[in-house]
């Protein structure tokens, strides 16, 4: 890139602006849309809508969390939505010990499915996408031998869980902004974090180097496990029933296109958990946008493709570099 | 930035615990994955959700059918199927269920089918396809394989059945199709469809409707899954019921809720901050309406407010009416069982059955859901 000629200038400043639309064309998004919004939709500036929606996308921000750590260490967790479903059946069947119980066996299953993920890669070495995709299949499978159809939970502390605040900020939303920090706190301050984004972006070089690999790949996918069961249970909370068969459906693909969309590059070796959580809510606007306006629901599917291809465009540029 | 040591134990590890064997890990996972399935020790809730089956054998909520006598009805005789006559008591009956039994519609209705077959002691052979369809043409042909005499299809689609009707069809094997129809001739392909009426039951909600609100303001429609037929039918039958007899009743919001609780939810949530005014939510399946009821309750509404009206009949929605969240539920009966096997036995005597049986439907509303609880799956 040391040309000085015309062309080579002309690239350059449109690899910046790439690089301005990739860190910051999700914030932008976001407030496009929440300026659209105030501007066009009736009831919009509402404390009430506002939780609404925070409380909406906090199961999907968790989830998208864990994905952002599997993506940084160039992997991917296509079994999170079938962890949610693994997580909301255990808890169910668990729930008679009481709420606190149920809640740690339905986060160690998501940690045991991550555990057998990251076994796959770290060990076995099968490529992320399959590893999870076979995770994927049977953790759907397996939340459905142990609780066959939806159940309405009634213990009164998930309700308040699911439906409680403090201060008039839902738990949900708290707990969600917790792990988010969390989150951002290990990928930027811990050995962990540091190890893993250099795994992320070369694997040889990360070995070479004596980095403990294959431990700190596992964690990745325990990461991702626990917090999609984390999802999971928050999501039973509000719907005060376990339903199996629908949670989670397709959450891997939004959890996806959240990370990919705040920015963070599948190439690996960087994670933005900042771009992920705005990532996430853009998702969240979108549909709402379109819900609201009462719009055909299959453009929202459109309308979220046409986001991602947005994203992928800007980040293609660098993860050519 | 050093960074610090909160993960410390990871850097070293290497040193500390030397090489963990690549089996082991995995092996951990599973066996934990395992230890945790071990229902032995789960202990769920107490409660009676999730019963559906029990009320599936029960005949007081079989279904009748609905205008029979009219003239220009057309009918089967199995000298014109092709078939020989035969008894259903010793023949083998295949029943290839489209959908896992997951949820209330298809667990009552395989129950319905097995506990006909054990009332009249005829050899029941089931598949379930698992809501792929190329599995379920490959599982009536293992149906056909293994000596059923007699078919019972729930089809998943009504397209691509033509390779398989005619393996059926050299065989001399009658098919009686139910809750979705195929495309095919009926009498030379199958014997006949049994079935719900799906746009009947969406003019029947309108009217519930159009009684709950006096015939005037705004409605919403939680849509069922995009692309299917009862999603189609329950749609059109309420909005031409709605047009014709209450044109001061508006259908302001039509949204997807996926035939699903929590999308359900989600949806009526957005929705009743956009539209604070709504009068009335139609949801095209009991989940999605104890999804809007979720919906309402955390927005701080009082049952009765903004009226609700479902498809299905599933037990939780009628104990909704009861409660006084949801304003009516029209049924869609899923006990095949009795008139399944009703109609292959008069057929297979020689006697004449209609091609088209179309079911009747009953309705819960605040008069009966009390008393007829129980009839709910």
């Amino acid at each position: 890139m040391t040309d000085i000629d015309v062309g080579g200038r002309v690239r350059v400043d449109r690899d910046r602006l790439l690089r301005i639309l990739q860190d910051h064309g999700v914030h932008l998004g976001v407030a496009v849309l929440l300026l659209v919004n105030i501007a066009f939709t009736p009831h919009f500036v509402s404390a009430e809508n506002f939780r609404t929606q925070a409380v909406q996308v906090a199961p999907v921000m968790i989830v998208a969390l864990g994905m952002a750590l599997a993506i940084g260490s160039e992997g991917v967790d296509l079994s999170v939505g079938s962890v949610m479903a693994l997580s909301t059946s255990l808890l169910s069947l668990y729930l008679g010990y009481g709420m606190w119980i149920a809640l740690i066996v339905a986060v160690l299953g998501g940690v045991a499915v991550g555990m057998a993920g990251g076994a796959l890669v770290a060990f076995v070495g099968v490529q992320p996408i399959v590893a999870t995709l076979a995770l994927m299949v049977a953790g759907r499978g397996l939340a459905l031998v142990l609780l066959p159809q939806l159940k309405d939970v009634r213990d009164p502390t998930m309700a308040s869980l699911g439906s409680g605040d403090v201060l008039g900020v839902p738990y949900l939303v708290l707990i969600a902004a917790a792990l988010a920090l969390l989150v951002a706190f290990v990928v930027r301050r811990t050995t962990f974090g540091r190890q893993l984004l250099a795994i992320g972006d070369s694997r040889p070089a990360a070995r070479l180097a004596g980095l403990p690999v294959r431990r700190v790949l596992v964690l990745v996918y325990v990461c991702s496990g626990a917090l999609a069961a984390i999802a999971g249970v928050l999501a039973t909370a509000r719907l005060t029933a376990s339903d199996p068969t629908s949670l989670g459906h397709l959450m891997e693909l939004s959890a996806i296109t959240a990370v990919v969309v705040g920015g963070t590059p599948l190439s690996g070796g960087r994670v933005r958990v900042g771009g992920t959580v705005a990532g996430a809510v853009l998702i969240q606007l979108l549909t709402a946008t379109l819900i609201k306006h009462d719009l055909p629901p299959s453009w929202t599917q459109i309308a979220q493709a046409v986001v991602i291809i947005l994203a992928v465009y800007a980040a293609r540029e660098r993860g050519r570099r | 930035m050093k960074p610090n040591t909160f993960f410390s134990r990871t850097s070293d590890s290497r040193r500390t615990s030397g090489r963990t064997a690549p089996g082991t890990l995995l092996a951990a996972g599973l066996a934990a994955t395992l230890a945790l399935t071990a229902s032995g020790c789960a202990k769920s809730e107490d409660g009676d959700s999730g019963s559906g089956s029990k009320s599936a054998a029960e005949g007081e909520a079989g279904q009748v059918v609905s205008s029979p006598g009219a003239g220009d009805r057309e009918t089967c005789v199995i000298g014109d199927y092709g078939a020989g006559k035969r008894n259903l008591k010793s023949a083998t009956v295949g029943f290839s269920q489209s959908e896992k039994e997951a949820n209330p519609f298809r667990i009552a209705e395989t129950a319905s089918i097995k506990a006909e077959a054990d009332k009249r002691g005829v050899k029941l052979l089931t598949a379930n396809a698992q809501s792929q369809f190329s599995k379920q043409i490959s599982d009536v042909q293992d149906l056909i394989a293994k000596g059923a005499d007699l078919l019972v299809i729930a089809p998943l689609n009504s397209e691509g059945w033509d390779p398989v009707l005619r393996q059926a069809r050299s065989k001399h094997i009658p098919i009686v199709t139910i809750d979705r129809k195929i495309n095919a001739t009926a009498c030379k392909d199958y014997v006949s469809f049994i079935g719900s009426d799906f746009v009947e039951q969406g003019r029947r909600a309108a009217d519930r409707m159009i009684a709950a609100t006096g015939g005037k303001g705004e409605v919403a429609i939680l849509l069922g899954a995009a692309g299917n037929n009862v999603t189609t039918d329950r749609t059109k039958g309420f909005e031409e019921r709605v047009a014709e007899k209450a044109p001061g009743l508006k259908v302001v919001f039509k949204q997807t809720g996926e035939f699903a609780r929590e999308k359900g939810q989600q949806v009526t949530e957005q929705l009743i901050q956009s539209e604070p005014g709504i009068d009335g939510i139609y949801a095209e399946n009991d989940e999605m309406g104890l999804g809007a009821v979720g919906a309402l309750k955390g927005a701080g509404k009082k049952a009765g407010d903004i009226k609700i009206v479902t498809i299905d009949g599933t037990r939780n929605a009628v104990r909704g009416i009861v409660d006084g969240w949801i304003d009516g539920v029209v049924e869609s009966n899923p006990r095949f069982g009795p008139l399944a096997f009703k109609t292959l036995d008069t057929f297979t005597k020689g006697g004449e059955v209609d091609q088209e049986i179309v079911i009747e439907d009953s309705a819960y509303t605040k008069d009966n859901a009390e008393s007829d609880l129980g009839k709910a799956y």
